[in-house]
């Protein structure tokens, strides 16, 4: 290549306890505030020490698509790292390791990589300076080489060490100085334009975006049960909790956690919680719940590797059929926002159309989009606004909490309210709510009255249906030869694939859906019948997403699927060999 | 000023004739309008069985929600809105056998309400299986040989969960029924009240004679609520059959640990960002 690249690939490497999350988290905010985009892939398993982890980010003038697959740079802290990550490292690529404890002599592994071993202790003797800081004279060389300015960096330490003692600040900028300094009277620069523009963005995960997109769109009361890979986000809430006045609620199990943010929504409180599938299936009771009184929740899945406890710190798009349990009909939505940004914006539509149509609304989110830490711009605080439905403020006469209606939805009065008493019951009621469940069942008034009802609150479905559910994106040329199709977090990964696709001279383009249910289905099968063929694009085992659209819309045209289901994410450069495989096999 | 009719409901209970639970609907009707509580004031919650069809048959606010999830929902309502005055009910299964895990950590929690369990021992809605609280080799339909598991002990259960309020009234003793429940929807904590309620249909052992013979106030004879021994003593005793206040401390309820939070009720709170606050938020990832 002529041009030097505007991109690389860093890949951090350790062991649980090395720091690697802080060092990646100093490299990434580095970046970001240099107006680079950066996203970043954190490999880590469930144990709390002793686990080998390493971080990926992939650094880039334009926006990356993916945390990459082999390492341009790659960052060794332990003895366990060099045959793990050595082989994997790009051809020409660089490796900086900690000599002070890898002693071996690396540069017999392969004669293609230039080595460097940067002495900790050599340079390094004061008390205080752990071998676990190590890391950060590791991120200072790395800089050093991407020619990337390091006051930045010093800036950044300062600002994230910032409640602790000066000594800890200085000493930390000095490890980190001394690596740039080491850097370059010995290594080379790298051959690479890395330009930022100049703005400012967030270095985060899906979570934190949550988390500030319940916040932010008037969440008061979040309960939840501590589940991989969901709990980032009461992580997030509980530091907001006295800050922000709001609820936050760790309960004795997910059982709990809905039926708290049944009774608060119940109460007037916009109320949310978060699970894993396993937790989710516990709350499924309670989602019906949600469904017969009428509440309006918010509960977000973020899926990990199953069945069962599956790999709880793995990637999988598992439990699409899941979202569905629950006995009898009742109306839900579904959303899987695609990135960080559309999770901030997602929460709040979620908050909004629960309360409009005051039924459960579903997040999917998985691993990936929840625990990856990606750049995104700084989000429109005004572009939901905070929209609470029919909320009756007082009461003339009599009430019916049930209201028979046009739309579906019967105006709500909230619970202490002087003269709108009633009953909201799970079993089956009247407009007033009085159970026709029991000595009623059966009578030729009851069985008119369940008719009424039932078809009341599935009419709600209809109206989100028709007025607010969104369409799957295309992107790329309308008339190619071949059509990507994916749901959620995978969004940015098939766009990377389809431009490595379309530089090999394919002709394709991408169909991505957010809003997966109530499906829209004329529109959704008119746009799935203009395609020539489509290849679902899914991380799991049995293409969930083309069940549901058949099952939705009738299209039975999906004959050719890319599926990955060992629990890492794709990568554009994954679809891309995958595909070439499934289109060998015509 | 609330008077007893103004909680009768349009809905008459649908309860077998004689049934325990009759008397303590009575009791709560009788007791609210002492306590100055107006209908709109008082969310009743109840999960799933016979006695917990009560939130129909009286005139407050009402949730009758899931087998065993009272109690969450319950709480919930109660730091969402803690003007309103929140009572659960409903029964041994549903609050000893399959929301028992809910009662433990409800009672650790210590959110100021009142849980009104109607213990009869049975599952009556069912039509007659045994039950947490069943005795020892009661012979039921689903245990036709016996009941070979121990009952379980709600009072000691709830001693040892650290319930700030624990009693146990027999149902048709309904003068005690109303001090009892004034005194629990007075205290500022989570009051357990544990009562006998008979089923006249599928229980023929613990019938309202059987209790009638047995109970003894405790209350009456120098038992000092603040003593957590002596309420163990009487909830094993077997020499008789205790009732009344077991015990009663005054720990801080848990809205005093949200007390900047819940200044003003939840529900009512202005929902949005400042300017300022917004930008702190994104502050924190630049």
């Amino acid at each position: 290549m002529d041009r030097p690249k505007d991109s690389v690939i860093v890949r951090i490497a350790g062991a649980a306890g090395d720091g690697i999350a802080s060092s990646g988290e100093i490299f990434g905010k580095l970046c970001s505030r240099l107006g680079l985009h950066v996203m970043a892939y954190n490999a880590y398993q469930s144990a709390i020490r002793g686990g080998h982890v390493w971080l990926q980010l992939n650094v880039g003038s334009q926006k990356t698509l993916s945390h990459g697959e082999a390492p341009d740079v790659a960052v060794l802290l332990n003895r366990t790292s060099p045959p793990l990550h050595v082989p994997q490292v790009k051809k020409g690529g660089i490796v900086f390791y900690n000599s002070s404890n890898i002693t071996e002599d690396l540069s017999k592994m392969r004669d293609d990589l230039t080595f460097y071993g940067v002495p900790f202790r050599d340079l390094i003797s004061d008390k205080g300076a752990d071998m676990v800081m190590a890391n950060i004279m590791l991120i200072g060389a790395t800089i050093q080489i991407l020619g990337l300015n390091p006051q930045v960096g010093l800036d950044f330490i300062r600002d994230r060490f910032g409640k602790k003692e000066a000594t800890v600040i200085e000493l930390n900028q000095r490890i980190f100085q001394l690596g740039v300094d080491w850097a370059r009277e010995h290594a080379k620069p790298l051959k690479i334009n890395l330009r930022g523009d100049g703005k400012r963005r967030m270095f985060m995960t899906g979570n934190h975006a949550f988390g500030m997109g319940l916040l932010a769109h008037g969440v008061k009361f979040y309960a939840a049960y501590p589940m991989s890979p969901s709990t980032g986000i009461l992580h997030y809430l509980a530091t907001k909790a006295k800050s922000h006045k709001l609820v936050v609620k760790q309960t004795e199990d997910e059982i709990a956690s809905i039926n708290f943010i049944i009774g608060a929504a119940h109460a007037g409180v916009r109320a949310a919680t978060a699970t894993s599938g396993g937790g989710f299936s516990l709350m499924v009771e309670g989602l019906g719940l949600a469904g017969m009184l009428e509440e309006p929740i918010v509960v977000i899945n973020v899926q990990r590797g199953g069945p069962s406890t599956g790999i709880p710190t793995k990637q999988e798009q598992g439990d699409l059929n899941l979202m569905f349990g629950g006995q009898g009909d009742f109306p839900r939505i579904i959303l899987a926002p695609k990135d960080a940004e559309d999770a901030f914006y997602t929460a709040g539509r979620a908050l909004n159309l629960a309360e409009k149509y005051q039924m459960p609304v579903l997040i999917l989110s998985d691993l990936f989009l929840s625990e990856h830490f990606q750049t995104a711009d700084p989000f429109n605080f005004e572009a939901v606004p905070i929209e609470r439905g029919k909320v009756q403020e007082s009461v003339n006469g009599s009430y019916k909490r049930y209201l028979i209606t046009e739309d579906g939805v019967s105006p709500r009065v909230l619970p202490g309210s002087p003269g709108g008493i009633y009953v909201s019951a799970s079993d089956e009621h009247d407009e007033s709510g009085i159970v026709i469940s029991d000595v009623l069942a059966g009578l030729p008034s009851s069985l008119e009255i369940r008719n009424k009802i039932h078809a009341k609150r599935m009419r709600k479905l209809e109206r989100a249906r028709h007025v607010d559910m969104r369409l799957p994106t295309l992107s790329g040329p309308q008339d190619a030869e071949l059509t990507l199709m994916g749901w959620g977090s995978t969004y940015d990964a098939i766009e990377e694939a389809c431009g490595l696709l379309t530089e090999a001279g394919a002709s394709v383009n991408h169909l991505h859906f957010t809003d997966l249910y109530p499906l829209p289905a004329e529109k959704v099968l008119d746009l799935l019948n203009a395609c020539r063929e489509i290849i679902a694009v899914e991380t799991n085992y049995s293409s969930q997403m083309v069940r549901l659209l058949r099952a939705e819309t009738g299209y039975n045209e999906i004959k050719r699927t890319v599926n990955r289901y060992d629990g890492e994410p794709f990568t554009g450069e994954d679809i891309f060999n995958r595909l070439q495989e499934v289109l060998a096999h015509v | 000023m609330s008077e007893m009719k103004d909680f009768n409901s349009e809905v008459h209970p649908d309860w077998c004739p004689g049934c325990g639970d009759f008397g303590l609907l009575s009791a709560m009707k009788k007791a609210f309008p002492l306590l100055n509580l107006e209908p709109h004031q008082i969310m009743t919650v109840s999960g799933i069985g016979c006695s917990s069809n009560l939130p129909g048959f009286i005139n407050t606010y009402g949730l009758h929600t899931l087998h065993g999830r009272a109690l969450p929902i319950a709480q919930a309502v109660k730091l969402a809105n803690h003007e309103m005055t929140v009572i659960a009910v409903g029964g041994d299964g549903d609050g000893y056998g399959i929301g028992v895990g809910h009662l433990v950590h409800a009672m650790r929690r210590n959110i100021d309400m009142t849980y009104l369990v109607m213990n009869n021992s049975i599952y009556g809605l069912t039509t007659g299986q045994t039950s947490p609280t069943s005795g020892l080799k009661m012979k039921t339909k689903s245990t036709p040989f016996g009941n070979p598991e121990l009952p379980l002990n709600p009072l000691t259960l709830a001693l040892g969960s650290g319930c700030s309020f624990v009693a146990r009234v027999y149902t048709g003793h309904v003068q005690q029924l109303i001090e009892v429940m004034k005194k629990a929807i007075e205290h500022q904590g989570f009051a357990l009240v544990d009562t006998f309620s008979p089923c006249v249909t599928f229980n023929k052992i613990n019938s309202h004679d059987f209790y009638k013979q047995r109970v003894k106030d405790i209350n009456k004879n120098g038992h000092d609520p603040s003593d957590i021994f002596a309420a163990f003593r009487e909830a094993t005793c077997e020499a008789y059959i205790a009732t009344g206040i077991f015990y009663q401390n005054e720990r801080p309820c848990y809205e005093a640990t949200e007390e900047e939070t819940l200044r003003e009720p939840l529900y009512k709170h202005r929902l949005g960002l400042t300017t300022e606050q917004q930008d702190q938020l994104v502050a924190e990832f630049l």
